[in-house]
């Protein structure tokens, strides 16, 4: 890649304490600037270490980290270039929005007020009540909008909707595009499939302290089964569908799973008269399940 | 300065509260002088008491008003006053916050860790300088009213000062242990053992054979031993306050830039 990573990990390691818990075992990541990069793996394998690491809010054990070409520890003016929400975000209960709003902007060297006010609106974000007494999901809003506002190239994001309503992981989904198109790198642990697969160009999968496998989402649609359901005028034999798994007629009706090139299924079909076809996107789920699963059962 | 005026900010209340409530005290005490120090039946019955219980409680010669002053109005309730308020918001400045886990976010902006420390605690010293202050006025307000004009505006000063760096101390104190350790438990713990420790060495433990040398050691007995509401301030005392809390501050800061913040 000609252009610096926004994030670059080698061999970095972390050990909570002196003889704490080794969370990191040589993490080797690499996040090339303008991607969204999902950061999936089972809880305690290591994410948010990582993330507190890109921050600086914890050092490493050994290894080295690079955010946008810098080493976090070096310069806390890198961190005006971050984005950062965490899944429970909290914060002194007793200021408004608007207050906490204003000040994490006056440490960013300030943002405009307009801007704040759209992404509250979009958000349906009412920033003049005491964030202690927002719900759960309302006072993520005020961290979405903190982590956003000020549209930095690199954000870094905790399990960002954990609390959010369907309505509003879209809406997150949304503005995660939007800064994509920005040319914004995003780097987003989570555990929300939809999220991922709507948003990222890669994963991660980490697991037990190590990265286990990196993933093209484009890549693992194509690998990925999908379903088929096909509406025949007069049905084909069974014998007579090829590229097709696990076929099954039912009436004039043939269901299926397809997986990678479709084409010899439809040039099977081709001869039929094939009243409607259904094909569903593919559910990236069931993939990353593999990788889930504990070692005991794997 | 951001971070130091929205510390001022968030504590506002509290600050005020406490400001109030020890000059409140203070100006309380300040005024029973014509009733206690100035009257002839008091002193006679002061002086029943054991030397040494009025050695251990400061209350010798409570017939002049910088005595009286000294025990009962700076004596003990202003200083453990002052002291608990400065451990309170010694700890607050990074432990709290960290155990609470709303650290993180402000940490994640461009601001250095030294930075955001140093103006947190900064801003406990500009409110212990206007505590001090505060209570200075409206003691030197009191002398008129209540009758002990003899007392010189700049021995109020004086005293005020070195209650101010007393407070300072303190805060620095469990400051230090928050920003060391991240717990709130040891900032507290460090905070109020020293405040009683150092009680105890500077008023009972001087009567016990052997031991009197602890008074010197006693943070209280840098603040009041010199008297300064007699000599003024006392320039070694008000340094070891002040040097030592500066030590605290900046042991402390040191080790919070250097280590992990903890959720
Ligand atoms: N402050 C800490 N002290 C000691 N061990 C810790 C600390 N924080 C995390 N760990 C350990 O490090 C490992 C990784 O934790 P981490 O929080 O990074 O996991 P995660 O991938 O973010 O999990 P989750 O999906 O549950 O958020 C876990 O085994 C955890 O117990
Ligand atoms: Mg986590």
């Amino acid at each position: 890649m000609a252009t610096t990573p926004a994030i670059q990990t080698e061999a970095l390691v972390k050990r909570y304490g002196r003889s704490g818990a080794t969370a990191l075992k040589g993490l080797d990541l690499t996040v090339g600037e303008g991607e969204v990069f999902g950061f999936l793996g089972p809880n305690g394998a290591g994410k948010s270490t990582t993330i507190r690491l890109l921050l600086d809010l914890i050092r490493p054990t050994s290894g080295t980290v690079r955010v946008l070409g810098v080493d976090p520890r070096s310069s806390h003016e890198l961190r005006g270039k971050l984005g950062y929400l965490a899944g429970d975000f909290v914060v002194n209960g007793r200021q408004t929005g608007r207050e906490l709003l204003d000040y994490l902007g006056d440490l960013r060297g300030g943002v405009p007020r307009q801007r704040i006010d759209e992404l509250a609106a979009a958000l349906d974000l009412d920033l003049s009540r005491r964030i202690g007494t927002l719900s759960k999901g309302n006072r993520q809003k005020v961290g979405v909008v903190q982590a956003f506002m000020h549209r930095p190239p690199l954000l870094v994001l905790d399990e960002p909707t954990s609390g959010l309503d369907p309505f509003l992981q879209q809406q997150f989904v949304e503005l995660v595009r939007e800064a994509s198109g920005n040319g914004q790198t995003v780097f987003m642990s989570s555990h929300v499939m939809s999220e991922v697969q709507q948003t990222c160009h890669r994963v991660g999968i980490i697991r037990d302290g190590t990265l286990v496998a990196v993933e093209d989402i484009d890549d693992l649609r194509k690998r990925a089964v999908r379903k088929v359901e096909v509406v025949f005028g007069s049905p084909p034999g069974l014998d007579q569908i090829a590229g097709l798994q696990e076929p099954s007629l039912t009436g004039n009706v043939l269901r299926g799973r397809l997986s990678g090139d479709a084409d010899a299924f439809i040039k099977s079909i081709a001869g039929f008269h094939v009243t409607d076809i259904v094909s569903e996107e593919p559910e990236l789920e069931e993939l990353f399940f593999t990788y889930y699963a504990h070692p005991q059962e794997a | 300065m951001r971070v130091f005026w929205k510390t001022v900010r968030d504590n506002r209340r509290g600050w005020i509260g406490w400001t109030l409530a020890v000059t409140a005290v203070a100006s309380m005490y300040a005024s029973f002088w014509t009733s206690i120090g100035k009257n002839p039946e008091m002193a006679k019955a002061m002086e029943t008491y054991p030397e040494s219980l009025k050695e251990a409680l400061h209350l010798q010669n409570l017939n002049q008003p910088e005595s009286y002053l000294a025990s009962s109005v700076f004596g003990l309730l202003v200083p453990m006053l002052v002291a608990v308020f400065a451990v309170s918001a010694g700890v607050k400045a990074i432990a709290s916050d960290e155990e609470a886990g709303t650290l993180d976010l402000v940490l994640a902006h461009p601001v250095s860790r030294v930075s955001l420390a140093l103006q947190r605690f900064g801003a406990i010293a500009a409110v212990l300088a206007v505590m001090g202050t505060v209570l200075c006025l409206a003691i030197i307000g009191l002398r008129g009213p209540a009758e002990f004009p003899e007392v010189a505006p700049s021995k109020i000063m004086a005293i005020c000062l070195q209650l101010a760096l007393f407070g300072l101390f303190f805060a620095a104190l469990s400051y230090a242990a928050g920003a060391w350790t991240g717990k709130r438990i040891a900032a507290i713990g460090t905070g109020a053992a020293v405040v009683v420790l150092g009680y105890l060495a500077d008023s009972f433990l001087p009567q016990i054979e052997g031991f009197g040398w602890t008074e010197s050691i006693s943070p209280f007995d840098w603040y009041l031993g010199g008297e300064p509401l007699r000599n003024g301030v006392q320039p070694g005392h008000a340094a070891l306050l002040l040097g030592l809390a500066v030590l605290l501050a900046a042991a402390g800061t040191w080790r919070f830039n250097r280590r992990d913040v903890t959720v």
